[in-house]
């Protein structure tokens, strides 16, 4: 379950990535980008030790692409999303080597852990994004905003995620 | 926290630093996700277990290559815990079988049991307890832990079944036993005469003797008790020869052992000395429980390279019983005759149970007319010692450790003075 997830996460991040850099005129960017994504798609064929080296690689290079993007003037929405999806992938793909074997309660504790932490991420920065233009905010001001507002979402989905999950005899 | 965290904490830094900069929104925007992903375990704290453990070895004194099953049994009295990886250390030299590991989640009450099996060469092996690391499932988070749980495994060293050895020494204990004690009594070995008197068997009357002295004269036998033997072995690197699968001193140590063994089942008191890095002395005792003592010195006996103890010089005697029985395993050098004659000329009698290292070297070297040579003169030299230890009346025992010992030392019983 996790693999496909990691994969559709490099997959949903190589899309992205190459529309904001095609969109910015980058071609040769959007190019290369494509083409790491779809290697980091593939990472469980190659040797473990490049799989070692591919994983923090891919997500160093695709936010360097990403903000390379959004400087050159493409949609920052693109490049957030874009930014999202590598870092699922790349967590992802830490906790299927580091535990293989992992039963599917537990994977399945996992994918609501970091879902929560990626959808928090996007939406908090999408937001800071939207507040700015919408309420007129200087946006050092509404990512503050964003900022404590989804540390307080954070804590209370942490406390209330582990009564929900509890199962009574 | 992990380098995982590290890794995106710089990157979602990087992204601020740049945003400010230059001043722009968007890169603070896109620097959102990586800020969360750090957030999460600055905000929430890894549970705290409270571990109980216990370690079982079975059996905890074997003999080489034989398995020893160990068992770490991990109670978590805690909070629960995400993941858990829990590692059994284990002393370099052993070989495992299995898998001495725990990958998983660890919830309040929960039981594991990490069982593998164990085996090794003659040697002490601890095993300190428990290397503990628990995260976060997102891999951001950790926290490692090492549990005391400490238990040592005694691999023994090989015994080998001797037949009986004839040991003379002045002085003997009172109890009985199988060592003929120089004082006439109860006993089957004949001792002497006397005059007869009332109260002696009728049996025990020598008739022959009475026809000729017109007397009668009763039989004496020599009582037989059990006696001190405290045995040395000679740890000292410097007489000790190697090679990839084999060495003198494991020879020694098998020979040790074998003696101990023999004389403990005999009834006597036995001592072990082992002479080398320290002087490591097993008191003398009886019994079975003096055997599991000497069999664990022996077990972690090694080499040593002191400089003190480099000869017999400093043999410390006192340790042993006036007039008893001493036992040496070395395989001798030539400086090694002076110190024991004068063990020898203190009372106590002396019997060397010495490895040949000639005879142990000879296959690993090249078979020509200067090995040949070589070993003719080195033949000699350790003849010449043997034969001065054996003008001194100490009894030496010349053992080719390619053959058994207790052929060794049933050749050398023939040849041996009372």
């Amino acid at each position: 379950m996790i693999l496909w997830v990691r994969r559709g996460a490099a997959v949903w991040s190589g899309i992205f990535l190459m529309a904001l850099l095609f969109s910015s005129g980058i071609q040769w960017g959007g190019m290369a980008g494509g083409i790491l994504n779809l290697a980091w798609t593939m990472a469980e064929k190659f040797p473990s030790s490049l799989r070692r080296f591919l994983l923090p690689s891919a997500l160093v290079i695709n936010t360097i692409f990403s903000a390379y993007g959004v400087l050159s003037g493409g949609p920052v929405t693109w490049a957030v999303l874009a930014a999202g999806g590598s870092l699922l992938s790349w967590n992802a793909g830490l906790f299927s080597q580091r535990w293989p074997e992992a039963s599917r309660p537990v994977q399945s504790r996992y994918l609501k852990r970091i879902g929560m932490v990626v959808a928090l991420g996007l939406g908090a920065g999408l937001s800071a994004l939207a507040f700015q233009g919408n309420l007129s905010l200087p946006f050092p001001l509404a990512l503050w905003a964003m900022l404590v507002a989804g540390v307080l979402f954070l804590c209370l989905i942490s406390q209330a995620l582990p009564k929900a999950t509890r199962k009574f005899p | 926290m992990t380098g995982a965290w590290s890794f995106v904490a710089s990157l979602g830094l990087i992204l601020v630093i740049s945003g400010l900069a230059l001043k722009n929104a968007a890169l603070l925007a896109m620097a959102l996700p990586y800020l969360f992903f750090t957030l999460l375990p600055l905000w929430r704290n890894l549970p705290r277990p409270d571990w109980r453990i216990q370690r079982e070895l079975e059996p905890d004194h074997l003999k080489g290559g034989q398995p020893c099953e160990i068992k770490v049994r991990l109670t978590n009295m805690g909070q629960e815990l995400e993941e858990v990886h829990i590692t059994d250390m284990f002393p370099a030299g052993v070989r495992i079988e299995g898998h001495p590991e725990y990958h998983g989640e660890f919830k309040t009450g929960q039981m594991e049991t990490l069982q593998y099996t164990v085996r090794g060469v003659r040697g002490n092996y601890e095993f300190p307890g428990v290397s503990v690391s628990m995260g976060d499932l997102l891999g951001l988070s950790r926290n490692e832990e090492f549990l005391h749980c400490s238990e040592t495994l005694f691999v023994l060293p090989a015994v080998e079944k001797l037949e009986k050895i004839k040991i003379s020494p002045r002085r003997t204990r009172v109890f009985t036993g199988t060592i003929r004690s120089r004082e006439s009594g109860a006993g089957v070995e004949f001792f002497g005469t006397r005059a007869y008197v009332p109260g002696d068997p009728l049996r025990h009357l020598n008739w022959k003797a009475g026809a000729r002295w017109d007397l009668l004269i009763t039989n004496l036998f020599e009582q037989e008790r059990v006696a001190d033997v405290g045995i040395i072995l000679d740890a000292r690197s410097i007489v000790e020869l190697k090679t990839d699968k084999d060495s003198l001193f494991e020879h020694s140590v098998r020979a040790a052992a074998s003696l101990v063994q023999y004389f403990l089942e005999e009834g006597n008191r036995v001592g072990l000395l082992v002479y080398g890095n320290y002087i490591q002395w097993t008191f003398p005792a009886y019994g079975k429980q003096q055997r599991a003592k000497i069999m664990a010195a022996l077990a972690g006996a090694e080499l040593g390279e002191h400089a003190v103890f480099k000869e017999f010089r400093y043999l410390p005697t006192r340790l042993f019983p006036p007039e008893s029985q001493v036992i040496l395993i070395s395989p001798l050098r030539g400086k090694d005759v002076y110190p024991l004659r004068y063990l020898r000329a203190l009372g106590y009698r002396v019997l060397i149970v010495s490895p040949d290292p000639i005879a142990f070297e000879k296959p690993l070297l090249p078979h020509d007319q200067f090995q040949e040579l070589a070993e003719r003169i080195a033949r000699m030299e350790r003849n010449a010692t043997l034969a001065k230890l054996r003008r001194s009346g100490v009894q030496v025992v010349d053992w080719d450790v390619t053959g058994p010992l207790w052929l060794a030392l049933k050749r050398a019983g023939a040849g041996m003075r009372r």
